[in-house]
């Protein structure tokens, strides 16, 4: 992402979205689970289920520039897979092992984190060992 | 599909940029205010429910249902900003185990009853014994509410027990406030973080704690501005990432730092000069500290000021001489526009009244104040700390306005416009919070004159300090009765006698005050759930069942009701009945009256219709010729607050000592009152944590908010974990002379905390860390210290269970 884009005009980019976002939030009320249950929203995104696949973050989405949320950094279970990057949260690719938990701990009105097919990548690895 | 993922990229940054065009053509339907749509939602606009800012939200109803939220453009505070809290205050109604009937304990089980049953029980309650029952309210209360309660007790029962935990929260920066300009809140506003050179950030987790404020001053760099962040703290934290200087002090010795800047000012001679002579007295305290203590001269206070070179400070504070020097030429130069912030660090303080008089002491001898920029300004962690507790004066020794209990023509002022009998207010000053708690916990018959509390918007069972005293204690005294008015159950409705299920946020009427002096005002809605009631009504109908057994405190002079409301053809409507509450609206009746009070110190107020207009108004909001109703961003400046004398450039009109002048004080470092040692080697310092409001009470039903922080955990050095064997994740206890804590380590993680110390975040209801905190209040203001006190930390054994077995904890961090 540029660095010459502000805040607030990162912002104003991303307002226009919320009413969307929140329309996803409005059909989560309704199976809103309590303190013990609670658990957190989960997009589908587009990958089957056991394909391989890799996180990549939304910029637009994302509310680490907003709200300095960095919580996919904190809570990523394989060091160095994801770092931060001028107060930006970013996928390592090449260590992502696409466990997802970035994206269920993503508290972002519209899901920030998106899974896609990681094949090739994970050929090449392959290879290499 | 089968992209390269360069291509892929590619696709996707494509789409961003088209999507960004798209909605750009929609802006001006978003702007406009409340408009409704034809997707069946009705929009209206409210300010959060969640922390002291006091950003706008729309609110977007369907069906009798908060389905959508949006930051609001049209607010100046946010302009259409919100946090992550914020994006889904909406959720926070819809918890699935709210509250929705009364329910009063019997045989230790909470029972269901009708609300004429629980009103009956109140009664007999106060009826009993009026002078040992108590109000603990809350700077979460709307204004009309904590007014309702306010009135209720002090001109209804004659009795000043009642007090909000807005006394845990910043009755320290009041207290400064009050023994600096003579007058509550702050001279400046949220637009000095436009205009500001500099900003200093007092022990202040600014990215975390007010990301909206933080952001609309980081958005500045972005654009390009060259502006300063200074962040002084005892832990790096998230706003340290953003900050240009961290300055990691030693707890407690910002006392030290304060003079050590007020000593470089005065030895460089680069101090205000003419600002000080025209508009500034010097002050100390007396032997036992004193709200207004006791005058000193220019060369006495030079002379106090002598021993805290910067040497003298790095040794006390840990900070290098060379960095307090820094900070002491900032503060020396004239064309630089220096502000401050503050919030819990200065505030939970056992010496919190003196490091907020030194603040606003270096501000005053260096001039920077009172210009957009130059401002030392508290912050609050409340929506209405500011509107309802330090304005409508919920507070044991405050009246509303500004008015203070202990003064005989302040009381008489206020049974005036209360209309009740000269006499009615009782001249003692109530118990405060710590104080209110303590007696509650002590037997009746060894002094604990507190029989019945009853707690409205607050969750004491975890936010008071060290627990096991000054609220547990209550689990054994059969006399004493706990009557909780709440949402959800929460670790206060676990003790409670009677529980009553309260209406939240949109569900009612409702207005805030933030931290900027701003009033807003929102509607209800929706509905609230089951049998959930306004409190503000709950209050009411007590009042009306006390009026009918003929308490005369219940009836003003001319023997009316105290709460009688009228419609406008002047029939009398008995909103006491729930039926007939919203026939008008009560809010409206309530502000209308309370706004009454606050011209006395220049509070003024606006009518209650204008602030349905506007997204907030600043006070003092006075009328201008025309007519129309102008807001004052800058107290105390000529150029902008209309009390300002014709002609002055500045002019602190409610000086304590009557000249118009502002007070720097001296005030001396001294030892925390309990500092580590051999066996408690540790400082232990809690706080909250971005996606957590408080007790976590709303926070922690929202799935996007809990996922993120699933519970609480303890910070410690990388090298003391390792000397102690303790990796990420690890179950440790903490101890302290109060009690012990069993919860997971955190290394690394969010915020680092130095060597030999711990943070502990105060959310989470299965681990409270309030149950080993020491509290020990300031002199002053009573506030109690939450940062500081002395911990020991061990790795925990498998089988230990500490003193959580009671949940279960999954250590997800790492």
């Amino acid at each position: 992402m540029s660095r010459a884009i502000s805040r607030r005009d990162l912002f104003e980019r991303f307002i226009g979205r919320l009413r969307i976002s929140t329309q996803s939030e409005a059909k989560l009320s309704k199976t809103n689970e309590s303190v013990s249950a609670a658990k957190p929203h989960r997009f589908a995104g587009n990958v089957s289920k056991g394909e391989p696949r890799v996180a990549v973050i939304q910029g637009r989405f994302c509310i680490a520039l907003t709200s300095f949320c960095t919580v996919c950094v904190e809570r990523c279970p394989v060091p160095g897979a994801m770092v931060k990057r001028q107060n930006l949260p970013q996928v390592v690719a090449d260590c992502c092992t696409g466990c997802g938990i970035c994206q269920e701990v993503c508290p972002a009105p519209r899901n920030a984190v998106l899974m896609i097919p990681s094949k090739k990548r994970l050929r090449s690895v392959e290879q290499d060992v | 599909m089968n992209l390269p993922r360069r291509e892929f990229l590619k696709t996707s940054a494509l789409a961003a940029a088209t999507a960004f065009v798209a909605q750009r053509v929609g802006v001006s339907a978003a702007l406009s205010p409340t408009a409704s749509e034809s997707d069946g939602i009705q929009w209206d606009k409210a300010p959060c429910r969640f922390c002291g800012t006091g950003c706008h939200v729309r609110v977007g109803v369907r069906d009798g249902k908060v389905v959508a939220i949006q930051g609001e453009q049209l607010a100046e505070v946010n302009k259409g900003l919100l946090c992550v809290k914020g994006y889904h205050v909406g959720l926070a109604l819809y918890g699935k185990d709210r509250l929705t009937t009364p329910l009063l304990r019997k045989n230790g089980k909470l029972e269901p009853i009708s609300w004429d049953e629980a009103i009956e029980v109140i009664a007999d309650r106060i009826m009993a014994a009026p002078d040992k029952f108590a109000f603990y309210g809350s700077g979460q209360w709307t204004i009309p509410e904590g007014y309702a309660a306010n009135k209720f007790m002090k001109a209804g029962l004659s009795n000043n027990h009642i007090d909000p935990n807005a006394r845990l929260c910043m009755s320290s920066a009041v207290t400064g406030y009050l023994s600096v300009y003579g007058v509550d809140e702050p001279a400046g506003c949220y637009d000095d973080f436009d205009k500001c050179d500099v900003l200093i950030l007092w022990g202040n987790n600014m990215a975390e704690m007010h990301p909206v404020l933080f952001s609309r001053f980081i958005d500045r760099r972005m654009r390009g501005e060259k502006v300063m962040l200074i962040d002084l703290t005892t832990r790096r934290t998230r706003t340290s990432d953003f900050a240009d200087e961290v300055l990691l002090f030693k707890p407690h010795s910002d006392l030290a730092i304060a003079n050590g800047i007020a000593h470089l000012l005065l030895k460089n001679g680069t101090y205000d000069k003419a600002f000080v002579e025209k508009h500034c007295n010097f002050r100390k305290d007396t032997s036992e500290p004193s709200l207004n203590g006791q005058a000193m001269s220019f060369e006495e206070y030079r002379a106090a000021m002598e021993h805290y070179t910067p040497e003298e400070v790095e040794r006390i504070s840990g900070v290098p001489a060379a960095k307090i020097r820094l900070l002491g030429e900032l503060f020396g130069r004239r064309d630089l526009r220096i502000t401050s912030t503050w919030c819990m660090g200065f505030n939970q303080h056992s010496r919190g009244t003196n490091i907020n008089r030194l603040c606003h002491g270096i501000h005053l001898l260096s001039g920077h104040i009172g210009r957009p920029g130059d401002a030392p300004t508290s912050l609050t962690g409340q929506p209405s700390a500011c509107g309802t507790a330090r304005e409508v004066g919920t507070l044991c020794h405050f009246l509303p306005g500004g008015r203070l209990v202990a003064k005989a023509e302040d009381r008489a002022d206020a049974e005036k416009l209360w209309n009740v009998p000269a006499g009615r207010i009782n001249p003692k000053i109530g118990y405060h919070t710590v104080l209110l708690w303590e007696k509650f916990c002590t037997p009746s018959d060894k002094g604990g004159d507190i029989q019945t509390v009853w707690v409205q918007v607050t969750n004491p069972g975890q936010s008071l300090p060290n627990l096991h005293k000054l609220f547990r204690g209550k689990k054994n005294l059969a006399d004493k009765f706990l009557i909780v008015s709440d949402v959800y159950p929460t670790a206060t409705t676990e003790l409670a006698d009677l529980v009553l299920p309260s209406a939240l946020w949109v569900e009612k009427n409702g207005m805030f005050g933030n931290s900027e002096r701003r009033t807003q005002q929102w509607f209800k809605m929706v509905e609230p759930p089951g049998q959930a009631r306004d409190d503000a009504w709950q209050t009411i109908a007590v009042a009306r069942k006390l009026f009918e057994r003929g308490h005369p405190g219940m009836k003003d002079k001319d023997g009316r009701f105290l709460f009688a409301v009228s419609d406008p053809s002047g029939k009398e409507v008995p909103v006491w009945d729930w039926e007939h509450y919203y026939n008008v609206n009560v809010d409206k009746i309530l502000f209308e009256e309370y706004r009454t009070f606050t011209r006395y110190k220049h509070k003024d107020l606006a009518p209650y219709d204008e602030y349905v207009k506007a997204r907030g108004l600043r006070w003092p909001v006075v009328q201008q010729a025309d007519g129309s109703w102008r807001e004052t961003k800058f107290r105390f400046s000529g150029f902008d607050d209309p009390y300002v004398r014709k002609g002055a450039e500045f002019q602190f009109y409610h000086s304590v000592t009557k000249d118009d002048r502002a007070l720097i004080w001296f005030a001396p470092y001294e030892k925390a009152t309990e500092e580590p040692d051999e066996e408690y080697p540790f400082w232990l310092c809690t706080g909250r944590v971005l996606e957590h409001w408080h007790t976590g009470t709303l926070t922690m039903r929202i799935p996007q908010l809990s996922g993120s922080v699933p519970h609480a955990y303890v910070e410690i050095h990388p090298e003391d974990a390792a000397e102690r064997g303790i990796r990420s994740g690890d179950s440790v206890i903490v101890k302290t002379r109060r009690g012990e804590l069993k919860l997971p380590a955190w290394i690394n993680g969010r915020a680092k905390v130095p060597r030999g110390s711990l943070f502990i975040p105060f959310f989470d209801e299965r681990l409270l860390v309030n149950e080993i905190t020491l509290g020990d209040p300031d002199p002053i203001s009573k506030e109690p210290d939450y940062k500081k006190c002395a911990a020991t930390i061990r790795k925990a054994a498998p089988s230990e269970h500490g003193s959580v077995s009671r949940s279960e904890i999954n250590s997800a961090n790492g």
